[in-house]
């Protein structure tokens, strides 16, 4: 640290800036050379500061900069940008300025990072335990016995069952939320004043998600250490930090406490991300249906559905059968014509199963599913064309749902000319009807899906399947992929679109503010078996199975005693 | 593809360049050479062994006394003919069965995949030898076997990226819109396997045209008195004391050609993002 | 793991045994049978139908191919792959020096080889993209563009002709001494080492690349483990295996390499005798040679895969395939 200037020369405040400060960015800009040569900012003139023991969570979109933000406070960026200018002052000194030394005993020690996907940060072909052992070696320098015994209580810190048996493990071995909490007492192992976490839950379940949360909440207090928190969820901002930070295309938009956005949130950016958030606790959503009159039958009818993955027959298993839990146990529901049902549940719950087997990817075990009158037990190649119209689905991930060598017309008008013979314009001119339904541009036809972004390419999606006309739509997690403000968008305008046309759905999600908004009743799926169904409304305002009160409460951010029940009997 | 997307790929990089220059050269040579040429290729034009430079004989003659520009310039047509053509049969037909096994699976993909494997267990050089003692050495036969010779390889590699896209949405949706079998796979596999196929088929043309001139040089390829750059390195071998020439500048020829195509192979690979160092066998 | 490794050696020993079928199948489909295939025009008019019919149950050649086939397959893993036409010598004597010949040849070049394209790879895929790096890809590729009988040549006119440093052609017998053989295997060493370890060094460059590029590299980078480490620790292993395939790969090339460079240069191996097999239409000796060949590619896949099953924790703790 430098000698403080006179006062009479300082302007009013630098000294306690200076001091006081553990981390300061004064107007960061780092670039990338994109594939035409020219220097892009990802970051663009940022600046903040941060105290010794404060928390600031970073939140903004995919491609707003925030993961390289959090790279170059550690003084790194990824091959193919550069640190374009700016200071990061750390402890008084400039991280962009250091050596090649000099970082390196910073990184891991003073400041640490917890990436965002721990089954491919951590290295695979080394066992657990020695990798947190290499950091305590390296900046402790401790031999291996002791790094070995310090690991093991750090793994007891993070609250891992067990860690003589995880410190021997390798990384696929164990579950992402253990994963994570060994990155985090990697972490913690040099105990650093700095930690950065980038997204570090996104790959983790709600109920995992809020265990790995609360344990962080806790270490930091702990430890008293200064936290940065990046993500795209402003929700678990309010949950983590004190202060916040807006990104939006590399710049900071707005910046403060985090009590104060929320009520007043300054710029519009921030007011529509705020707004777009959907609530589990909101007072709007869909209501109970109630069947249009004169209609006898549901549309739809599961009825004890029960599906197995097929097992590999081995030398091992014909002596000893496996009996591996089904995907989907025993589930019944019905649907009327024009209702929308949600599938709730995290991952492995069966629900996305369930949406095979109804469109005909997959074939049941046992159980049946009566569509329309019509028993519908087989798989789609035999099932009859119009009854493959009849019922449509719409996939998650938008990029893999569109065929990236055809053009959108090619993709609009297949469906059309299988299912109702258009040709030519008349087939075009319907699918500049159906891009319009979905406040797209008829210049859009000629467009290859990679030149629309993800909110465009999931529109082109749910117009692909409408054009079918179908009776039933199965919607597995369409807007999971998107983010948060094209989300609200989407979801308005599918609910549109549905109640123009009066066309069933059943609408899987794992985000149960999400299902609050579409659907009219709902299912509450756990591993394969019906927890808890009814109006959503009800379900959500009185839940009566206590995983649903849990999801409710993870979704929520909430500490409930449920939560460390749960802790202590998985993960 | 756009026009000025092709342009930027093929001058990717100095290296790009000059292999696609010396390509396009080879090419051309091959392709209008024989307009141009000064004497026939099989015609005893002059006195034997005369040295380059010699007046009427730019490049010098050969032992029993042929113009070696002439049957230089002639030399490549068969080698890259039969390369290109065997080389092209291989990656359209092994990429077509490639991308049917991985979209169809099962008992024929675990069937096909045994026979690639078996293929490829038998080192080229010596299938073609088997081939050659049993069908003998014309040009038809020929460029059977080099298609045959590749084809494992390049099935192999076309179903591994296939493999990346049967997974995929599009294809569970078009398999839901009721499309048969064969239109999923060519309406919406094949276009999603152009780039490794089209980088495949660089790749085994240069290896393709490196067997021929070896197959050439050891007597089980093209038969003469067809001029053959890889024939023609093996007859100059006795003259190599007082004619080097007559092995060094074939050698050159097909050094640069290869070259020239491995130089362009890489640059393309690179710029479509692809990994070009693969098997060549 | 054991399922996996016994399977995998399972579908080793199936495809050994569709190559047989193969090899075997080659000299079927045409018409006539192998004793066809070995006289020549002139023999079939000088000799007598009787004497052509004598010698085909001589040889056997009159029984059904199933019959032959099996007996030829239980001689062949045994080492008994028949005799020759011409004088009825067991094919397995016939090339049993020249195999050994051919293996130490093949020894010598890639005890050699290997390492040296593990370090080019390896430092290329390091200092990926800048001038060391061009430089010597460039080179690389140059390298394994130039036929190998080209530069075989091209060495014999430096090396013997211009130069006399070695002998142009290999006047050695198949019998001769390791001492002897090592001596003249420099120069045919020397030709495929160029040529292959260029190739060999690219696929390497590749496989670090990218275990380089890998997510836990930056996360090691992130906690300040140093740079030697990082390279040692945690990427060269993850190289490995992708490797592993490329020198299985590159021994299968060698194959191919030696039977050309036999014949430029003389070498009393194998593939020198492959060479004069086919010219002489002596069936069974090329099917033995082709036989040995897939048996040693089949075993350096297998060796390769086995490693792989082996090392790879994430291989090794997967239950179900």
């Amino acid at each position: 640290m430098g000698w403080p200037m006179p006062w009479a020369l300082t302007p009013p405040g630098a000294f306690t800036e200076r001091f006081m400060s553990l981390l300061n960015l004064k107007k960061l800009t780092v670039g990338y050379v994109n594939p035409s040569g020219e220097l892009i900012p990802a970051v663009n003139d940022v600046s903040f500061h941060l105290k010794k023991g404060e928390t600031l969570g970073i939140v903004g979109e995919s491609g707003c900069g925030k993961s390289t933000l959090a790279r170059a406070i550690l003084g790194y960026c990824r091959p193919g940008s550069l640190i374009m200018g700016g200071e990061v002052l750390f402890d008084g000194e400039d991280i962009l300025q250091m050596s090649l030394s000099q970082l390196r005993d910073l990184r891991g020690q003073r400041i640490a990072m917890v990436p965002q996907n721990p089954l491919s940060s951590l290295t695979y072909h080394m066992k657990v335990g020695p990798q947190v052992d290499e950091i305590l070696r390296i900046h402790r320098g401790m031999d291996s016995k002791a790094a070995r015994i310090h690991t093991l209580e750090l793994f007891a810190g993070t609250n891992l069952p067990d860690p003589e048996q995880i410190y021997d493990r390798y990384p696929h071995e164990i579950s992402g939320g253990q994963r994570q909490r060994v990155v985090i007492a990697g972490a913690l192992a040099c105990q650093p004043v700095l930690m950065v976490l980038d997204e570090p839950t996104t790959a983790l379940d709600t109920t995992t998600e809020i265990q790995v949360l609360k344990l962080v909440k806790d270490l930091r207090k702990e430890n008293d250490m200064a936290l940065i928190y990046i993500t795209h969820d402003l929700t678990l901002t309010d949950y983590m930090c004190e202060n916040v930070l807006v990104m939006l295309d590399g710049k900071v938009v707005e910046q403060g406490r985090v009590a104060n956005i929320f009520k007043h949130p300054q710029t519009d950016y921030t007011k529509m991300l705020i707004a777009a958030i959907p609530r589990v606790d909101s007072k709007s959503g869909a209501d109970a249906f109630l069947p249009a009159a004169g209609v006898p039958q549901p549309l739809l009818e599961v009825d004890r559905l029960k599906f197995r993955y097929g097992q590999r027959r081995s030398l091992a298993t014909i002596f000893k059968p496996q009996e591996e839990p089904p995907a989907v146990n025993n589930v019944s529901f019905d649907l009327e014509h024009g209702e929308t049902i949600g599938l709730v549940g995290e991952s492995g719950s069966g629900k996305s199963t369930i949406a095979n087997i109804i469109c005909g990817l997959l074939t049941p075990t046992t159980g049946s599913i009566i569509f329309d009158s019509q028993p519908i037990n087989t798989p789609a190649e035999k099932r009859s064309l119009d009854l493959r119209r009849r019922i449509q689905i719409i996939f998650q991930d938008p990029l893999s749902s569109l065929n990236p060598r055809h053009r959108i017309e090619t993709v609009l008008t297949r469906p059309l000319k299988i299912f109702f013979g258009f040709k030519g314009q008349a087939a075009r001119d319907r699918a500049v009807e159906l891009l319009e339904a979905m406040e797209l541009l008829p210049e859009h036809l000629s467009r290859f899906p990679r030149q629309l972004s993800g909110g465009q390419q999931q529109r082109v999606a749910i117009a692909c399947a409408f054009a079918a006309k179908p009776d039933l739509i199965l919607c597995d997690e369409v807007t999971s992929a998107l983010d948060v403000s094209v989300q609200a968008h989407v979801l308005e305008l599918l609910k549109v679109i549905q109640e123009k046309t009066g066309v069933a759905c059943v609408f899987i999600s794992h985000d149960l503010g999400v299902v609050k908004q579409v659907a009219n009743k709902v299912i509450v799926l756990q591993k394969g078996v019906v927890a808890e169904a009814g109006p959503t409304e009800d379900v959500f305002a009185k839940p009566t199975h206590n995983y649903t009160r849990l999801l409710l409460a993870a979704a929520l951010r909430e500490n409930h005693d449920p939560i460390h029940d749960y802790l202590d009997s998985s993960v | 593809m756009s026009k000025k997307s092709i342009i930027s790929v093929l001058t990717h990089s100095p290296g790009t360049t000059i292999g696609v220059a010396l390509v396009a050269i080879h090419l051309l040579s091959a392709l209008l050479g024989p307009l141009f040429i000064p004497y026939g290729p099989t015609e005893l034009a002059g006195p034997s062994l005369l040295a380059p430079g010699s007046s009427g004989h730019a490049l010098g003659t050969d032992v029993i006394g042929r113009d070696y520009l002439t049957r230089l310039v002639i030399g490549g047509r068969t080698s890259i003919f039969v390369a290109m053509l065997g080389a092209l049969s291989a990656v359209v037909i092994g990429g077509l069965i490639g991308v049917s096994a991985a979209y169809i699976g099962g008992f024929y993909d675990d069937a096909i995949m045994r026979i690639v494997d078996t293929k490829l267990s038998i080192p080229g050089v010596l299938f073609v030898a088997l081939c050659v003692v049993g069908f003998g050495r014309s040009i038809p036969v020929l460029t059977i076997v080099i298609a045959v010779n590749y084809m494992p390889g390049a099935l192999r590699i076309i179903r591994s990226q296939a493999l990346t896209q049967v997974p995929l949405d599009y294809v569970k949706s078009a398999r839901l819109r009721g499309e048969s079998k064969l239109a999923v796979i060519i309406r919406e596999l094949c276009p999603n396997v152009l780039e490794v196929v089209v980088v495949e088929f660089a790749l085994r043309t240069s290896s393709a045209i490196l067997a021929v001139s070896a197959l050439s040089f050891l007597g089980l390829g093209i038969s003469p008195p067809t001029p053959d750059w890889g024939l023609m390195v093996y007859e100059g071998i006795r003259q190599i004391y007082i004619a080097p020439w007559l092995v060094l500048l074939p050698a050159f020829f097909i050094s640069t050609l290869v070259i020239g195509l491995n130089f362009a192979t890489d640059g393309l690979a690179n710029a479509l993002g692809l990994d070009a160092a693969r098997g060549l066998y | 793991m054991l399922t996996t490794i016994l399977r995998r050696i399972g579908l080793s020993l199936l495809i050994l045994f569709l190559v047989s079928v193969l090899v075997f199948l080659s000299t079927e489909v045409l018409p006539g049978d192998a004793l066809d295939v070995f006289l020549t025009a002139d023999d079939l008019v000088t000799m007598e139908p009787e004497q052509i019919e004598a010698l085909r149950r001589d040889f056997g050649l009159d029984k059904p191919a199933i019959w032959r086939f099996f007996q030829w397959l239980s001689g062949a893993v045994v080492g008994d792959f028949g005799v020759t036409f011409i004088d009825e010598t067991p094919v397995s004597e016939v090339i049993w020096e020249p195999l050994l010949n051919s293996l130490l040849l093949g020894l010598v070049i890639t005890i050699i080889a290997v390492p040296v394209a593990l370090a080019i790879g390896s430092t290329t895929g390091y200092y990926r993209g800048r001038k060391p790096d061009a430089v010597v890809s460039s080179l690389a590729i140059i390298g394994y563009s130039i036929p190998d009988f080209v530069i075989g040549t091209l060495l014999i006119i430096f090396f013997a002709v211009w130069i006399p440093l070695f002998p142009a052609l290999i006047l050695v017998f198949a019998d001769a001494s390791v001492w002897e053989l090592l001596k003249v295997s420099i120069m045919p060493a020397v030709t495929v080492i160029i040529g292959h370890v260029a190739h060999l060094s690219r696929l390497l460059r590749a496989g670090f690349i990218e275990a380089m590029n890998c997510e836990f590299i930056e996360r090691a980078r992130l906690s300040g483990v140093p740079e030697k480490r990082i390279v040692f620790r945690h990427a060269l292993p993850a190289a490995v295996i992708p490797s592993l395939n490329s020198v299985a790969l590159f021994i299968a090339g060698l194959l191919n390499g030696l039977i050309v460079i036999e014949k430029v240069f003389g070498y009393p191996g194998l593939g020198l005798q492959l060479i004069e097999a086919v010219d002489k239409r002596e069936v069974h000796v090329v099917q033995a040679i082709t036989f040995l060949g897939a048996v040693l590619v089949i075993g350096m896949n297998l060796l390769a895969d086995l490693s792989i099953i082996i090392l790879d924790p994430r291989v090794r703790s997967h239950k179900n395939e």
